[in-house]
């Protein structure tokens, strides 16, 4: 199928266009750039996104839709993108392999998408590095984790054409063990995903705490399958092993059943510390509610109520407002996404990829999620997201945050070339 | 004059083919490549299930050992695309054996659920030995290094790659299904006491159908690794055991085409469905629905017998 | 180490007790109409939100939600016999499969369309919540009542088809179908009567799992869905005894698999399904065929 052919954009209209959207000021992104002389660019702006939205992870892709669905609509109240409209289409990448690849080349070789995003599952993301490389068009990704895609994919065999937008595996497995070095606990064991995200979270928790407190002891395991409704046996290997403290990578409605199942079995009253990395996550901590025990650490790739800037507070309310609930955190990277393209196209002046992956390499971008820096080298976004203790407020429904810890990028992120010394946390700088 | 019109329907399809690979787009091009892999899978499948009467829900593990036999040769033995087809069709193969002699003292319903729990002990095989499989991430990075000389590295180019070993497997099953051994693998679907009488082995007969469909399995994942330059577990599913069933009665369970029109119209329904709602499962169930009573077995023999004069010679198909 | 292992036992056979709730309609409704039922796995996931759902309309009665839910359920697989399953017991096995497969993903996407894509968390049930105290270490209250409500279901399954004339008609039309007829029972609307309590039962299961799972997500019959059709097969085909032993082998292979020798979960499950399907075909209590 043909692209389609785009008539172009009457100059002074885009000039116009332009000068409204500057005064009407949303007070998210200034347009800058070359662009405002002399529009290069042809409309509209194709988005094409991929979320799970069939199965026992729906939920999410409804997540997804639901921030990007808002960001799409802001801009394009606003002028759009460099004075042309943002489209964006939604499809189910499900959890396979081969349905994400066919749905990015349904996007970008049928539809004419400029841009994908999207993704969660790490697998799928790894399979579509080498497609996008193909395809050559500009891939957001806003919720796989696996640190493999952007050290092997985009630093060592030279994918540019993907980015990351959302935190990925360095926030689950180093930052927590900064927060866990401060603990009393010495013995700690998991019940993690039995997948690669499970295994390399772990993996990297268990060498980081080693470095940083060098008495720490990982005595037991237990891996839960892909679609884990019991999770009892689990919980049994660890109470025989007798932790100080409990890491589950665990996330989204198997989290939900391990908490309400290790609380029946008293699994709280003899470990003390529980790190859940994906813990603070909306389905998580609305679907449990009063379930959700105090004192847990938990943290996830964005939560809403931090940072405490204008700006985070006045997009959780418009959220809430619009879709009756606090927003996940798929939906502010979602949201951002479109705001990153945003910024993109108008400093490059173009929609072409080569001068997007320009732009974005190194991009600053102001988001909901506070200040996010697009690391040149592996694509990486570098953002803080905090880690906090569950408790009680009676604003919410819900658990929330209480105490707060923040570890920053800059000291919990693998550095660039990856590979021998001082590419892992702890940094001596 | 009758005889002529299947081989003429191949040519003009054939030549249908042709013109895609040279002509359309990229997208349309990837899909048609899928439609033919789908093929190639369903129509050594049928061997199984239309021909010889037996329902497996294991194959997925023979399209997932073409696979990752041809990717784990890629990655450490060489690139050569056509050693590495080999090498996964050989390790599906293998697996055919082991696992068919197995199953094959059983029929009907113990047959499928034996195949099934083979099926997902190599599933579960292919997730947990991580180090060699990559676990849920798969093998990536699987190259098209030239075939005979001539670069596969583009689509368009891989494309006609694929078209060879779809027109390949078509040919083949062809005539396996007009040799003898075709003919009794459908004497023993009619009547496997009667097969058996007559001095047919009948246990052997089936397991050469296990295998032969196996392989084919095999040749269907080693060229959609190539395709996709990864592997996944999920290819190893029982889920995905159940495509190529699927596709096989939605074309015709007893026809030699059908397995082709019924990758076809699965992939372009999925397709279609896809573009205009977000609840595809929803519609496609429904079509499947409508399929499968509006059919109601008496309609689809009717096509059946449609097909069956154009596709084969009169005669051939078993009369009681 | 007596404690640990306790727990270990406990926790398999409450989960094979769980198996067993779902499967015993299976079961019934492979042994009289010989369909292997994929979509009994969508009847246990619409019992569960046609439960839930009550829950919340009727001021948290559990057990008000469990009598009306999988009644509503049941209704929903009449539909399902009398006007689709029904044309295709004639046709061949693949046909069948297909036809229930093509109905689990339409109720997978209803259920989404109806209650949401995203998970729904259940609330407690009055007086089963919270645990008891077993040698030292806690287990949930729920898994004991689970623990004995199957039992319960399988001596009233079996009352029922033994004691009960409506249980000799089901057994003499499974047995003999054409001999059923001659003798006057009409089949279909036995065939429908069967399907209709099959589901019935699985929509109990269903009921039951909501406080047991703690969590509601579409789709989430699949994995149930595998583990029943492995105790049905290895139970032998249409035999209730069978598939509670089956269950329970399941339910204690898992937890001392998961605890002991947990390389390899559901490969030990499959691995189990084949050695049995090997050495003896008709499974433990099935009639050889």
């Amino acid at each position: 199928m043909a692209k389609k052919d785009i008539t172009r954009r009457d100059f002074v209209k885009a000039g116009l266009l332009t000068a409204a959207a500057a005064g009407l000021g949303t007070g998210v992104l200034k347009p800058t750039g070359l662009w405002a002389a002399e529009p290069k660019i042809q409309g509209p702006v194709k988005v094409g996104y991929q979320a799970i939205m069939s199965g026992t992870l729906a939920g999410y892709g409804e997540f997804h839709r639901m921030g990007a669905q808002m960001a799409v609509d802001e801009i394009n109240a606003a002028g759009g993108i460099a004075g042309v409209k943002l489209e964006v289409e939604f499809r189910d990448s499900t959890l396979k392999a081969p349905e994400a690849i066919k749905n990015a080349r349904y996007f970008v070789d049928s539809w004419g998408a400029d841009f994908l995003a999207g993704v969660d599952s790490s697998g799928q993301a790894l399979a579509l590095a080498p497609v996008m490389a193909q395809l050559d068009k500009p891939l957001m990704v806003t919720h796989a984790a696996t640190e493999k895609l952007t050290e092997v994919e985009v630093f060592k065999n030279g994918i540019k054409q993907v980015f990351r937008i959302c935190s990925p595996t360095y926030q689950d497995g180093n930052a927590a063990a900064f927060v866990a070095k401060d603990l009393p606990a010495k013995k700690w064991a998991t019940i993690s995903p039995k997948y690669e995200y499970g295994y390399t979270c772990w993996s990297m928790f268990k060498d980081t705490l080693g470095k940083l407190k060098g008495d720490s002891e990982f005595v037991a395991e237990s891996w839960a399958p892909f679609g884990t409704t019991d999770f009892r046996p689990h919980i049994n290997t660890i109470l025989d092993a007798k932790p100080e403290g409990l890491y589950s990578v665990e996330w989204a409605g198997e989290l939900i059943t391990m908490i309400k199942q290790a609380s029946e079995a008293g699994l709280f009253k003899s470990v003390k510390h529980v790190m859940l990395p994906v813990g603070a996550a909306m389905d998580v901590l609305e679907g449990l509610g009063e379930a959700m025990p105090d004192g847990l650490w938990i943290s996830g790739r964005y939560f809403f109520m931090y940072p405490d800037t204008p700006k985070n507070t006045e997009w959780v309310n418009a959220f809430h407002k619009r879709w009756n609930h606090y927003p996940a955190y798929v939906s502010e990277t979602g949201y951002s996404t479109m705001f990153a393209f945003k910024k993109a196209v108008e400093a490059a002046g173009s929609k072409e990829s080569k001068a997007v992956i320009q732009a974005l390499e190194g991009m600053e971008l102001d988001s909901p999620a506070g200040k996010r820096v697009f690391r040149k080298e592996d694509h990486q976004a570098m953002y803080s997201v905090p880690w906090g203790l569950t408790a009680s407020n009676p604003k919410y429904p819900f658990k929330v945050m209480g105490k707060t810890v923040v570890i920053t990028p800059e000291q919990c992120f693998n550095r660039p070339p990856f590979e021998g010394e001082g590419t892992k946390p702890p940094f001596k700088s | 004059m009758g005889r002529y019109v299947p081989y003429l329907l191949f040519g003009l399809v054939g030549l249908v083919l042709l013109g895609i690979g040279l002509f359309s787009g990229r997208f349309v091009l990837y899909l048609t490549m899928r439609v033919m892999l789908l093929s190639i899978f369903a129509l050594g499948y049928n061997l199984l299930l239309g021909r010889t009467g037996l329902l497996s829900f294991g194959h997925a593990a023979f399209f997932a050992c073409g696979s990752y036999g041809m990717s784990l040769c890629f990655l450490h033995v060489t690139p050569n695309p056509l050693v590495g087809v080999f090498a996964g069709v050989c390790l599906a193969v293998l697996a055919a054996l082991i696992i068919g002699f197995f199953c094959v003292r059983h029929t009907e319903i113990y047959f499928a659920m034996l195949t099934l729990a083979f099926g997902m002990m190599v599933f579960s095989l292919v997730w947990n030995l991580r180090s060699i499989t990559g676990g849920d991430d798969g093998l990536v990075g699987i190259g098209r290094a030239p075939c005979l000389g001539f670069p596969i590295a583009r689509d368009s180019q891989f494309y006609f790659m694929v078209l060879v070993f779809f027109a390949l497997t078509v040919w083949v099953i062809h005539r396996i299904r007009s040799s003898a051994f075709g003919l009794v693998l459908a004497g023993i679907r009619e009547n496997p006491q009667r097969a058996s009488f007559a001095g047919v082995s009948v246990r052997l007969y089936r397991l050469a159908a296990f295998v032969i469909s196996g392989a084919f399995a095999g040749l269907a994942g080693s060229l959609a690794a190539m395709l996709e330059s990864n592997t996944n577990p999920f290819s190893a599913h029982w889920t995905h055991s159940a495509e190529p069933v699927l596709v096989s009665l939605i074309g015709g369970l007893q026809t030699f085409s059908g397995p082709i029109v019924g990758s076809l119209i699965f992939v372009v329904l999925r397709e279609i469905i896809e573009r205009f709602a977000t609840n595809w499962m929803l519609w496609f169930g429904i079509l499947l629905l409508v399929i499968i009573m509006g059919f109601r077995g008496g309609a689809m023999g009717r096509i059946e017998a449609f097909f069956a004069r154009k596709a084969t010679p009169r005669g051939e198909e078993g009369r009681p | 180490m007596l404690e640990s292992l306790v727990h270990v036992c406990l926790t398999g056979l409450a989960q094979g007790m769980f198996v067993w709730l779902v499967a015993c309609g299976l079961t019934l409704i492979f042994g009289v109409l010989r369909v292997l039922n994929f979509a009994h796995g969508a009847f246990y996931m619409l019992g569960a939100y046609f439960c839930f759902s009550f829950l919340s309309w009727f001021g948290d009665n559990f057990w008000l939600g469990l009598i009306i839910g999988p009644l509503c359920v049941c209704a929903i697989g009449f539909l399902m016999e009398r006007f689709f399953l029904r044309y295709v017991y004639h046709l061949d096995l693949p046909y069948q499969l297909l036809l229930t497969f093509a109905f689990v993903l339409i109720f997978d996407d209803l259920v989404k369309m109806a209650w949401g894509a995203g998970s729904l968390g259940s609330p407690k049930v009055p007086g089963l919540s919270g645990s008891v105290p077993i040698l030292g270490r806690n287990f949930p209250t729920y898994s004991l009542f689970i623990m004995g409500a199957g039992p319960l279901v399988a001596l009233a399954l079996w009352a029922a088809l033994e004691k009960t004339w409506a249980g000799r008609i089901i057994r003499a039309a499974s047995s003999d179908r054409e001999m059923a007829s001659a003798i006057g029972v009409r089949v279909p609307a036995l065939y429908t009567g069967v399907f209709v309590f099959g589901t019935w039962l699985g929509a109990l299961g269903g009921g039951l799992a909501v406080p047991y799972v703690g969590l509601l997500t579409p789709g989430m019959g699949e994995s149930i869905i595998i583990e029943a059709f492995v105790v049905v097969v290895i139970g032998g085909l249409g035999s209730l005894k069978g598939a509670f032993l089956g269950s329970l082998v399941l339910g204690l292979l898992s937890s001392f698999g998961t605890r002991f020798i947990p390389a390899f979960d559901m490969f030990l499950t499959f691995i189990l399904m084949a050695v049995v399907l090997l050495w003896r075909p008709e499974g433990f209590f099935g009639e050889a065929s």
